[in-house]
């Protein structure tokens, strides 16, 4: 299955809280990969902690790939090659996390002709390889957004399920953002429908993910004065109504990651370590990835909106 | 006008080979394979029933002029075709191949392109041939703008794996193997040999053989191929084990994960079956070490194993009174 982690805006916990959904699936048993597909400002190695491995291959990500500069993208193996300690001390039962990184020097390039043609091979090639692909997407109606688009239209990626996750803060900007880059006039689907996808079916696989929401309940608000307290509520409320009336509702929520102090400042795995051991991580946003992990495949969450 | 030149013996053959499961829920029987691998209207696509049906394509080439890859940076540059190939095992297991022959010298300006062209799979070097950096060079493999045997593999998979033939469900996960071998010419009457054969991370593997002149370079493709086939069924296996233990405590989960073994794989180890003549006894070094049938045997054996071990609870359940 192939999950593309897509948002309007740039700073939306896409590429976070992507490699976190990436890391507990593999945990969870799956064989899973991370395409970093946001070339120019590629960042998961340094969220898995690969940093040497990544410097190690040099120009032969993914966009050097997709040009046809390389003839296979480099692959790290994250459990091999992390620095991250915890990370290197697997229980029983994972699955291969591999992450394909982009390239830093990557511009922009045409999502067509042999570029395209070899986006698709990856694409199929990785699905008869790995239960769940990641694509971290470059913020906004990106080149990559419209390449990935293309290429799942194509005859061939028929057999291939591919879902959609778009990030977003919790404020009002985002959450209209979000839902112009869903389904506005030049968003995902629209794009989509104008390479041939049919409107239905991609609609329907098209989830939001609230991400650094604020959990109003948390002892992280508790110490608010009563008149701030009725006035973040009041705003969530509102907010809710907003996301509801621009067709970001509830029913098309896939999930909400909290605001987690440990994300706050740091772009990292949140590991049980975290929670349990040293404790500087909520559980609830362990909590929240691992749910929001389960329901990247299973089918009740993605049932016609 | 005088007859051009003949390019001199070549003394080294070069080649990568791909090796993945089809992407198609079912096995291809003969006649679709045939239809998959007629890469050219001119040429016929061979076909081996026995024992495992084997569909090898006709050759396709691709034109060339640019440096070679070459340890420590060894100034060369090389003209001609590379030959690329496709074969199809049982159906299931599709493998593409590029090679080129390369001779000692070469002259020092570029023939007309229709030279090149009467010696399909011959690539000519301008001047000398640093044959030691560059059998190196290639198997390191190619840096950005040399030549990249890799990519023309590549490319010929991925046309293929676009047929419209194929569904694009395949019946397990699994890993594809890049093989990068050469082949150091010797002396007609010497004896071929395996000089080396490692295991790189990424799925990468190198092998260095010897080959003695007269051996057609596409005997050599055939004999990297039939490796790099059994070195993957080894590998496949081996994954599907370990995820099966992964899943061992389930027994149904087991049964599910080792399943596409017996039905798609068990069947295809017959090593040397589609391996030219003068060739086969390379195969015995591998058998002696690391083992390769030995290997195999024993990871089938563990499948049994499995297998019989979850049917127990089953049986049982048959057969008491409820
Ligand atoms: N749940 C969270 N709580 C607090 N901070 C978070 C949370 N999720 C992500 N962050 C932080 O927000 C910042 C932006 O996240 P991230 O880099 O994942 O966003 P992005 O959408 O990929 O951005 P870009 O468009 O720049 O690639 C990071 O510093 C990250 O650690
Ligand atoms: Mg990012």
């Amino acid at each position: 299955m192939l999950i593309f982690a897509a948002s309007d805006k740039g700073g939306t916990g896409r590429s976070v809280t992507g490699a976190n959904l990436a890391y507990r699936r593999a945990l969870a048993g799956d064989h899973v990969c991370y395409l970093d597909f946001d070339f120019g400002s590629p960042t998961a190695a340094a969220v898995f902690d690969v940093l040497d491995a990544r410097a190690a291959a040099e120009d032969r990500g993914l966009h050097a790939y997709l040009a046809g500069e390389a003839g296979e993208p480099a692959r790290i193996d994250v459990w091999a090659r992390t620095e991250h300690p915890v990370l290197r001390d697997l229980p029983p039962g994972t699955g291969r996390l591999e992450l394909f990184p982009g390239d830093l020097s990557g511009g922009e390039f045409a999502a067509t002709g042999e570029n395209l043609h070899r986006c698709v091979d990856l694409l199929l090639r990785l699905d008869g390889e790995y239960d769940l692909i990641l694509v971290d997407l470059s913020a906004g109606r990106s080149y990559a957004v419209d390449m990935v688009l293309a290429a799942t239209a194509r005859p061939e990626m028929r057999a291939v399920v591919s879902r959609w996750l778009v990030f977003h803060r919790w404020t009002r900007q985002h959450v209209t953002a979000a839902a112009h880059l869903a389904f506005g006039p030049r968003g995902i689907v629209a794009g989509g429908v104008a390479r041939g996808h049919d409107e239905d079916a991609l609609r329907a696989g098209v989830r939001f993910v609230r991400s650094g929401v604020p959990d109003l309940e948390s002892p992280l608000w508790s110490q608010v004065t009563p008149t701030q307290s009725a006035w973040m509520r009041r705003t969530d409320e509102d907010l809710r109504q907003l996301a509801s009336v621009l067709g970001a509702g509830h029913r098309t929520v896939l999930g909400t990651v909290p605001l987690d102090p440990v994300l706050q400042w740091r772009e990292q795995l949140i590991t049980d370590e975290d929670v349990v051991v040293s404790q500087i991580a909520n559980r609830e946003t362990w909590e929240a990835l691992g749910e929001l992990a389960h329901r990247l495949t299973d089918d009740k969450c993605w049932e016609q909106a | 006008m005088t007859a051009p030149e003949p390019p001199a013996r070549p003394v080294l053959v070069c080649g990568e080979v791909r090796t993945g499961l089809l992407p198609s829920l079912h096995a291809l029987d003969v006649r679709a394979a045939t239809q998959l691998l007629r890469l050219r209207s001119d040429d016929h696509v061979l076909v081996s029933e026995r024992p495992v049906p084997r569909v090898l394509s006709p050759e396709i080439l691709t034109g060339v002029d640019c440096p070679l890859p070459a340890a420590g940076g060894a100034r060369n540059r090389a003209v001609g075709t590379v030959a690329a190939r496709a074969a199809l095992t049982s159906g299931r297991v599709l493998q593409t191949t590029a090679y080129v022959s390369l001779p000692a010298t070469g002259p020092d300006a570029r023939r007309p392109w229709g030279q090149y062209l009467v010696r399909p799979g011959l690539a000519e070097p301008f001047g000398r041939l640093p044959v030691r950096a560059v059998a190196e060079g290639v198997l390191r493999g190619a840096r950005r703008g040399e030549l990249d045997l890799g990519i023309i593999a590549e490319n010929l998979s991925a046309r293929l794996v676009r047929h419209p033939l194929l569904d694009h469900r395949t019946p397990f996960k699994s890993r594809r193997t890049r093989m990068r071998w050469v082949a150091r010419r010797v002396p007609e009457g010497d004896k071929a040999a395996l000089e080396r054969f490692t295991l790189a991370e990424d799925g990468l593997r190198t092998v260095e053989l010897r080959l003695p002149d007269g051996v057609a370079a596409a005997a050599a493709a055939g004999m990297c191929e039939d490796l790099a086939l059994h070195d993957w069924l080894l590998t496949t296996l081996a994954h599907m084990l370990d995820d099966s233990r992964l899943a061992a405590a389930d027994g149904p989960a087991a049964v599910l994960a080792l399943r596409p073994a017996v039905d798609h794989l068990l069947h295809l180890w017959m090593p040397r079956a589609h391996v030219d003549r003068s060739l086969t006894a390379v195969w015995d070094a591998l058998e002696e070490a690391p083992g390769f049938t030995r290997q195999w045997q024993t990871q089938v054996q563990r499948i049994r194993d499995q297998l019989a071990l979850q049917a127990i609870p089953l049986l049982h359940r048959a057969l008491s009174p409820s």
